[in-house]
């Protein structure tokens, strides 16, 4: 067979070589890359380019500052943006966190047996998903100023809660002088110490956890992490001297004082975002609950759990391997579409970052910064995500 | 299908012709505009009495006028208008600086560091305002040191962004800053979001006199900056500036000489002296013949103007009229009237001489 | 449980009769049966039909008020033209009118070739041409006016039946039906500016109001898949040079909001490109959203299994041969589900134009109608007509999306 063959082949011209036309066709896009790139750089007016505008000062003050103080007659314009970049963050979190439970609880209500409520969870889908973003935070804003009473006609609850066009007002745990005059940063203190007895009740609820699967003689492993958790929260508390108080809200004339007020600026913003991604989770988690063997269900049922031990202790955790990946993208989403704050008078970065602009010129030096702000929370956001993902899922072995 | 893909790229290549034509920027800013047949004029659209979007899709307001006078000027035709919007502030030098329009009026202050800074040159202003504080008459607010802690919307990218800022420095009170769009933040003060609403006293006064409830709202008597507001030009193009400039004082002079669109036919046919016949461009028995003209701009710009929109006086009355009552007097500037009357009635308008 | 086992009293067991025997019930009994299956299972589940029923109770009770009581429509209703087409020429409307009819004729056209009218669609169809004509003839414009809407669904309709009685018993008729289809939905967009704008129609700039958002939207989705198929294919290439810039490139887009890249549009790429403004904007919104589908085709040439690659290879086609016959039209298959999701992305991104742009769409003309003084309490309406405009028009899109999925056979082998 092999005789068959011509005794030698005739070399392959150069032209007709695999690993010659890959180098020559990359040469060439690189070639037109880089003018296409070059092109762009000469017509951009990079003589002034440099960032010392943003050690100026602001000349402008940013609203719907919480837990910052920064006014921007004294402050440079660096310091305004990043006083934007914690308004954006804040938001982002807030929002996160809502609407994963909204995406949740809408996204397994749409497999419900019960016919009405899957068809509202259904409706809530279709409805959020289908409207513009910007269209339903201006919505939420227009109901919080033409739906809310006046701040002279605030409705009270309880004389706790006070709702009025200028926002929610909530009771909220301040530093506090306490018992015998301890000074404001032992509220941080006492944070310190919830969080190391939040760490040992895990670490004791894991050995508990650990003992009952040996033993098969059950522990209470719940029960004892959260009496364990709760004898340190107390005790540090009477150590430390009360140093954190819970402050009711009040009003004083046009405005709240004490308490945390829940801007409607911030509230139409985050409750936007929570409606529209929490129904593109609630159908990322639909699709991976119907991805999952209808066994998965059987089972459960068969070894007698009930509908909600079902959900939180076969279906969910075994979902979660497909529904992370999607869901980041979502909290991603969420991060690049706080920037829609520009519609609501919520001072947000990309905000702050127009206004330097507006004052300033250098709009490329902005952009840049813009982008890289924005890529820094998505990469935190990812990695937070990953990390998650990689203790949480199960793991097929 | 070959043919089909060839049809198909070529009705996209015509389609692109069709969206990018015309528009080739040779000459000054003048003969771009005669070319295009088009002015684009940068205006608000959301302030009442100043300029905005009527339910036709048309545009209309005290700044339109100068438009239209504008356009009368240079293209002969005062419809010959585009309008587009610049009601965010934050972009609007912007959109002058990339051309996307050839003017902006649009209630925008002259200040030094925008001129210095900005690729913005101001023509002749065409109102003379400063900027004001509106609240509801039983806030309980008589001046801004009443207002601690007060929640003020403030429309972000402009001037009055800042003087509010400076103000409350040099008066050592703070205050609880909500910026954005000059009608977003109008809207959050009507509907009480807002204790305070700061902005140009006329931009306030449009806002409040349209109002049914008017009558719940005062603009306080403190008057904490000067706001000339004029029509900006882009930088060094100084025919197209000329041609703005003096077609506002034009239309001032207008008024001072009782130059109307209703007779300005007639005292261009016969002009009754020497400084009427030169405004409008015609000749005058036993004088010279004037020819104050441009290079692409022939010596009747400012009677075509008239013609179009009537003079200073007529566009006020016509525009903003009884909602914001010309005061005629240089107090009134500390009030809700304004000042924007000729010099020689107690106002402040004043037009240079054209000659 | 076996069938020998004694019935315990105290279980309540469903008994169903024989498979026959049901059918034919009376609808009463199935009635009552599907009743108790779907709403009252249990304890547990008839508590949640309740709760179900108050929310419902309290939505409808909620909107009816709104809608029929407390709300004041004129200010939709005094603003048609504004929100419809704003500052484009009246004396130009018949620009509209006449792409309005070829593109519903398009819809026929392509509902007849691939798939069907279903009462559903018939339905929506209505409710949508009453809602248009009960609009115009609200608030006293002329009755007329509405009748270009109704001559545009006559022509949707035209264009199903010209397609659902033309003889196709032939496979070459019906390829030839096909190609023509096709063509022209490919070329509905240069064909529907055309009509806008060539001849003395004016200027893009002249586009606004709710046109605009019709004309943005395609424009990007059509730009952003000419930008994302070489994108992926870029991406997934084994040039490293190449992947490694068309990765670059994604990773950047994908990394700013749409906003962040419309202030590009205004504030930084006159001086690359200069142009109109609205010329920039759907050069972005074509860039923004390629980025996007790159992905999602990406996603689906790894999915591809690697013998059809090697197979490929194996029948002697070269490279480009084996992408463009083989692996392409896998792909784009595939990935059908997220690019019509990534379409309607971008539908209700266009209303982003107006928050830094001067571009005004429907959103931006409906601010301006509540800048009208005798309007200014009236923005819960207008924005509510505004959701309302958006949701018809990106359902429509999701339910066509999943009728593609079906009629191509995606997620089949």
């Amino acid at each position: 067979m092999a005789t068959a063959l011509p005794p030698e082949a005739a070399p392959v011209p150069l032209i007709h070589r695999r690993r010659f036309r890959d180098f020559a066709t990359q040469g060439v896009y690189v070639a037109i890359t880089a003018l296409v790139f070059a092109y762009v750089l000469v017509s951009l007016d990079l003589r002034e380019f440099g960032f010392t505008f943003l050690n100026e000062p602001a000349a402008f003050n940013v609203a719907n500052q919480w837990l910052v103080d920064v006014d921007g007659v004294t402050n440079s314009r660096i310091t305004m943006y990043m006083v934007g970049v914690w308004s954006s963050v804040r938001a982002v979190m807030v929002a996160i966190a809502l609407s994963t439970i909204v995406g949740v609880v809408v996204g397994v209500a749409r497999l419900s047996n019960n016919w009405l409520i899957a068809r509202l969870a259904m409706l809530f889908v279709e409805i959020f998903r289908n409207t513009p973003l910007l269209v339903q935070v201006v919505l939420v804003y227009s109901v919080f100023l033409v739906g809310m009473p006046l701040i002279e006609n605030v409705i009270s609850i309880g004389d706790i809660v006070f709702v009025s066009n200028r926002g929610v007002a909530i009771p909220w745990p301040v530093p506090n002088s306490g018992l015998w005059g301890a000074p404001h940063w032992f509220a941080g203190l006492w944070v310190l110490a919830l969080l190391i007895s939040a760490v040992v009740a895990m670490r004791a609820r894991a050995r508990r956890q650990e003992l009952e699967r040996e033993t098969g003689v059950s522990q209470n492993a719940n029960r004892r992490a959260l009496i364990l958790f709760a004898a340190g929260a107390v005790i540090s508390y009477v150590v430390l001297g009360a140093p954190v108080w819970i402050d009711a809200p009040i009003v004083s004339g046009t405005h709240y004082a004490e308490g945390m007020t829940i801007e409607p600026e911030f509230a139409a913003l985050v409750i936007g975002l929570t409606l529209y991604t929490g129904s593109f989770i609630a159908e990322v988690v639909r699709a991976g609950i119907q991805a999952l063997p209808r066994g998965q269900t059987e089972a459960a049922n068969a070894v007698g759990l009930s509908a909600y031990q079902r959900l939180t202790l076969v279906i969910l955790p075994q979902a979660l391997r497909q529904i992370i990946p999607s869901v980041t993208n979502q909290y991603l989403n969420v991060n690049k579409n706080s920037s829609l704050a520009y519609a609501v008078l919520y001072d947000d970065l990309f905000r702050v970052a127009t206004i330097v602009q507006n004052k300033a010129g250098h709009a490329l030096e902005m952009f840049f910064v813009i982008i890289v702000t924005y890529m820094a929370i998505s990469f935190l956001l990812s990695a937070v995500m990953n990390f998650f993902n990689s203790r949480v899922t199960v793991h097929e072995v | 299908m070959k043919r089909l893909t060839l049809l198909i790229l070529a009705l996209f290549a015509l389609a692109l012709a069709v969206a990018c034509e015309g528009d080739d920027e040779e000459g000054g800013t003048v003969a771009t505009i005669q070319d295009r047949g088009e002015l684009l004029c940068g205006v608000k659209q959301t302030q009442p009495l100043f300029g905005f979007k009527e339910a036709d899709g048309s545009v209309v307001g005290f700044d339109i006028e100068f438009c239209k006078a504008i356009a009368a000027a240079v293209l002969k035709n005062a419809n010959a208008v585009e309008y587009v919007d610049a009601s965010d502030a934050s972009t609007r030098f912007e959109l002058l600086a990339d051309e996307t329009i050839d003017v902006l009026i649009r209630t925008t202050t002259i200040t030094a560091s925008r001129d210095r800074e900005l690729e913005v040159d101001f023509a002749q202003t065409t109102f003379y305002t400063g900027q004001g504080f509106a609240v509801r008459k039983d806030s309980g607010y008589d001046t801004t040191s009443d207002m601690a802690e007060a929640t003020i919307c403030v429309q972000t990218g402009t001037t009055t962004e800042q003087n509010v800022a400076d103000h409350f420095t040099d008066i050592g009170l703070t205050y609880d800053p909500k910026g954005g769009l000059s009608a977003d933040v109008a809207d959050a003060f009507f509907s009480g979001r807002c204790d305070v609403l700061t902005a140009d006293a006329s931009d306030l006064a449009s806002r409040i006199a349209v109002r049914p409830d008017a009558a719940d709202y005062k603009i306080l008597p403190q008057i904490i900056s000067k706001e000339p507001l004029a029509p900006g030009v882009r930088d060094n193009e100084s025919e197209w500036k000329d041609v703005v400039n003096w077609v506002v004082h034009g239309l001032i002079a207008a008024e001072e000489l009782g130059i109307t669109q209703a007779n300005v036919a007639g005292m261009a046919a016969n002009p009754p002296g020497t400084e009427i016949a030169r405004l409008l461009g015609v000749p005058f028995e036993g004088g010279s013949v004037s020819t104050l003209g441009f290079d692409s701009v022939d010596a009747q710009f400012i009677q075509r103007a008239i013609a179009a929109v009537g003079n200073y006086g007529e566009i006020y009355a016509r525009t903003i009229g009884d909602n914001i009552p010309r005061a005629c007097t240089l107090n009134a500037l500390a009030i809700d009237k304004s000042v924007d009357c000729p010099a020689g009635e107690g106002g402040i308008l004043y037009a240079l001489p054209y000659r | 449980m076996a069938a020998g086992m004694p019935a315990q009293p105290q279980q309540r067991r469903i008994v169903l009769p024989p498979h026959r025997q049901r059918a034919g019930r009376p609808w009463s009994v199935k009635a009552r049966e599907w009743v108790r299956r779907n709403l009252f299972p249990s304890r547990s589940g008839t508590i949640l039909t309740f709760v179900a029923l108050a929310i419902i109770g309290v939505l409808l009770a909620g909107m009816i008020w709104f809608v029929f009581i407390d709300a004041d429509w004129r200010v939709i209703t005094a603003n048609r033209w504004l929100l419809f087409a704003g500052a484009f020429p009246r004396e130009e409307a018949w620009r509209l009118w006449v792409s309005m009819a070829f593109v519903f004729t398009l819809i026929g056209l392509t509902y007849g070739t691939w798939s069907s009218l279903g009462g559903k669609d018939h339905f929506f169809i209505a409710v949508a041409g009453v809602f248009v004509v009960f609009l115009m003839a609200h608030g006293g414009a002329a009755l007329w006016s509405s009748l270009w809407f109704v001559v545009a669904i006559g022509m949707l309709y035209a264009g199903y039946y010209a397609t659902v009685w033309m003889p196709r018993e032939t496979s070459a008729r019906r390829t030839l039906q096909v190609r023509i289809v096709g063509g022209l939905l490919i070329a509905a967009l240069p064909i529907a500016l055309m009509l806008l704008l060539a001849f003395g129609g004016g200027q893009m700039r002249r586009l606004d109001g709710f046109v605009l958002n019709l004309v943005l939207a395609p424009v990007g989705i059509a730009g952003g898949l000419v930008v994302a198929i070489p994108l992926a294919i870029g991406r997934a290439s084994s040039m490293k040079a190449i992947s490694w810039t068309c990765t670059t490139y994604i990773e950047v887009v994908r990394g700013a909001p749409l906003l962040g890249w419309l202030f590009v549009a205004l504030f930084i790429l006159d001086d690359v490109f200069p142009g109109e403004l609205i010329v920039r904007a759907m050069v972005v919104m074509a860039v923004f959203t390629g980025a996007y589908m790159a992905e999602s085709i990406r996603g689906a040439l790894q999915a591809l299994p690697r013998g059809q690659y090697e197979a490929a290879h194996s029948v002697g086609l070269t490279r480009l041969q084996a992408l463009r016959l083989i692996i392409l039209p896998q792909a784009l298959r595939i990935s059908i589900p997220p690019i019509v999701g990534q379409a309607i992305a971008i539908w209700k991104d266009t209303t982003l134009v107006t928050v830094i742009l001067p571009l005004r769409e429907l959103k931006g003309n409906a601010d301006a109608a509540i800048a009208q003084f005798e309007f200014t309490p009236f923005r819960l309406e207008a924005y509510v007509f505004v959701a309302l405009v958006f949701w018809a028009v990106a359902f429509m899109m999701s339910r066509i999306s999943q009728r593609l999925e079906r009629t191509l056979g995606v997620g089949e082998r």
